[in-house]
């Protein structure tokens, strides 16, 4: 369909306005929001993800299209709720306690979003007690922590021993990333697994979920 | 030499207090540049400085400097109260950081310099998604036609004013030298991609605000040292070198020094860049993986002849549970140049 081609061109293009108009015309035209999701929305982000591993498109790319398939999802996501569909998988993420750092963080959750997962951004400074508080009450299958800074990293290992605490870790997977995080450091506090950018965290998710499907 | 100061100020028995304290905090660097055997007494890398005595003039507490963002383009009045002339009274760390200068100054054998965040990596810190913003500046879409192009020209501009306040202070506390930190001048926040279709992003948001303050310190007497320890493609490298020329160039661990060397002139000393990021872990880089990179740049900057001091990629972090682990890195570090020179 020929909206179906804009939108994927709109969100590889980065043009949120663009990618609003198409999905409006979509909808009108009675094309289904899941089929706008999975038919356009994400193979178009798959795209930017590649041409970031490719180096032909960079972080400010990353992020336009992001906001681009965001623009899109927020038309979409009152349409999904109404009739009980529910995106594919829910992650929890926040940068943690002590560190005020989100840029990184934001664009994880712009690609995460873009992948068609569903995004709770508890933002940053995020206490162990209220990711905690978040798989509690939001059950999410992925709980995702940042940390810019070298002096608020053990703040993951911190948060990762409350879930456990909390008697809620198994229940969870539990990603970690920033510039100071290496994999064996993620290794060290018991995460699941580490990424190195935004685009990972993509691939890492979807490989942890296809773990535990199969 | 390491960026050090960080780790000697969490010796003292207050680090906070010690600050806060000019004089104390002007020991701490002393006692730096003395550990490590330079007459540079590099201070506390604490790039939070100037947003705090920025958001000040528009009554923004310190304590919610750090957090605070524009989120939509400014008025004029919150704008000429940024930007304008008017003195203001410094936070508690910039008046400490101007007594340490002042303190360092007095002493015969040490060079005396100054610290600030570049004008450029403070927008940034001003708006809550800078990158987008300079995203959409590289498309060439004008401040005119995008409320967030518009708001990162505001913050640029009330950037550069707050940068040139902190950095005539600091010239005038007895500074020789000032290191201006840009690590938000990267591919991070400006695509090489953009570039290479011929934008002027880069020129427009990174360079002339730098050649300007560039300027001010030149008329000032007063080098620059420039600072980015963010990831870098060679023509940014090629304009902090030859067009900012600064006496030092202190750059990242994803660089390879011996390469840059041929993209700067061969007066600009190259500084750095143990990925000193990682010494926390032992896994990541063990203390054998720091004597091999150490020997391996020591020896490639000797044989291409381009000055260089041999040191770290950034300032390097006190972390408690990590303490001892970095700073016998930091020691294997330094041995190499010790045994080889």
């Amino acid at each position: 369909m020929p909206q179906q081609s804009d939108l994927y061109d709109a969100i590889l293009n980065g043009d949120a306005k663009k990618a609003r108009a198409t999905t409006e015309t979509a909808l009108a035209e009675g094309v289904a929001p899941m089929e706008l999701i999975q038919g356009s929305m994400v193979p178009a982000m798959d795209e930017v993800g590649r041409l970031f591993e490719a180096e032909e498109y960079f972080v400010p790319e990353l992020l336009l299209s992001a906001r681009a398939m965001k623009s899109s999802l927020d038309l979409l996501k009152p349409l999904l709720s109404a009739s009980g569909q529910k995106m594919s998988t829910r992650i929890v993420i926040g940068t943690v306690k002590g560190d005020l750092h989100d840029i990184g963080k934001n664009i994880v959750a712009s690609m995460l979003e873009g992948g068609g997962f569903e995004v709770i951004d508890l933002g940053a400074d995020v206490s162990p007690e209220s990711f905690v508080a978040a798989v509690k009450d939001r059950s999410p299958q992925i709980v995702c922590m940042s940390a810019l800074l070298t002096v608020t990293m053990p703040a993951m290992k911190t948060t990762i021993e409350a879930l456990k605490n909390a008697g809620v870790r198994s229940q969870v997977k539990v990603l970690v990333g920033g510039a100071p995080v290496t994999m064996q450091y993620a290794k060290e506090i018991g995460a699941d697994g580490f990424s190195e950018n935004a685009n990972g965290a993509v691939g890492l998710v979807k490989n942890l979920l296809a773990g535990a499907a199969a | 030499m390491p960026i050090g100061a960080d780790l000697v100020l969490h010796e003292q028995p207050d680090p906070e207090k010690t600050r806060n304290d000019g004089i104390a905090l002007g020991r701490v660097i002393e006692q730096t540049a003395r550990r490590w055997h330079t007459p540079l007494a590099i201070p506390l890398m604490d790039l939070r400085l100037e947003k705090a005595d920025l958001l000040a003039r528009i009554g923004i507490a310190s304590n919610d400097a750090e957090s605070y963002h524009f989120t939509a383009p400014l008025d004029e009045s919150t704008l000429s109260a940024l930007c304008g002339e008017q003195a203001a009274p410094l936070c508690l760390g910039s008046v400490a950081r101007d007594q340490a200068v002042n303190y360092i100054s007095s002493i015969g054998d040490l060079v005396a310099i100054g610290m600030a965040i570049g004008p450029f990596s403070l927008a940034t810190r001003l708006m809550s998604d800078p990158i987008a913003a300079a995203a959409l500046a590289g498309r060439g879409i004008a401040p005119e036609d995008s409320a967030e192009v518009r708001l990162l020209a505001q913050s640029l501009h009330a950037a550069e004013a707050a940068v040139l306040r902190s950095v005539r202070s600091q010239i005038a506390h007895g500074a020789r030298a000032v290191m201006i930190c840009e690590p938000a001048a990267c591919t991070a926040f400006i695509s090489p991609r953009q570039l290479r279709a011929g934008s002027q992003v880069f020129e427009r948001l990174v360079m002339e605000p730098n050649l300007r303050l560039k300027a001010v310190l030149d008329a000032a007497g007063c080098d620059l040292i420039f600072h980015d320890c963010g990831e870098l493609i060679d023509p940014m490298v090629e304009a902090f070198g030859a067009r900012l020329h600064p006496v030092i160039l202190s750059l990242g661990g994803s660089r390879k020094l011996w390469l840059d060397a041929r993209l700067v002139p061969s007066d600009v000393v190259l500084y750095g860049n143990l990925p000193t990021k990682s010494f926390y872990s032992d896994g990541a880089m063990p203390v054998e993986e720091v004597v091999r990179r150490s020997s391996e740049l020591h020896a490639n900057m000797k044989a291409c002849g381009h000055p260089h001091i041999l040191g770290s990629e950034c300032d390097v972090l006190n972390v408690p549970q990590a303490r001892s682990t970095i700073l016998a890195k930091i020691d294997a570090m330094m041995a190499v140049t010790a045994t080889r020179d």
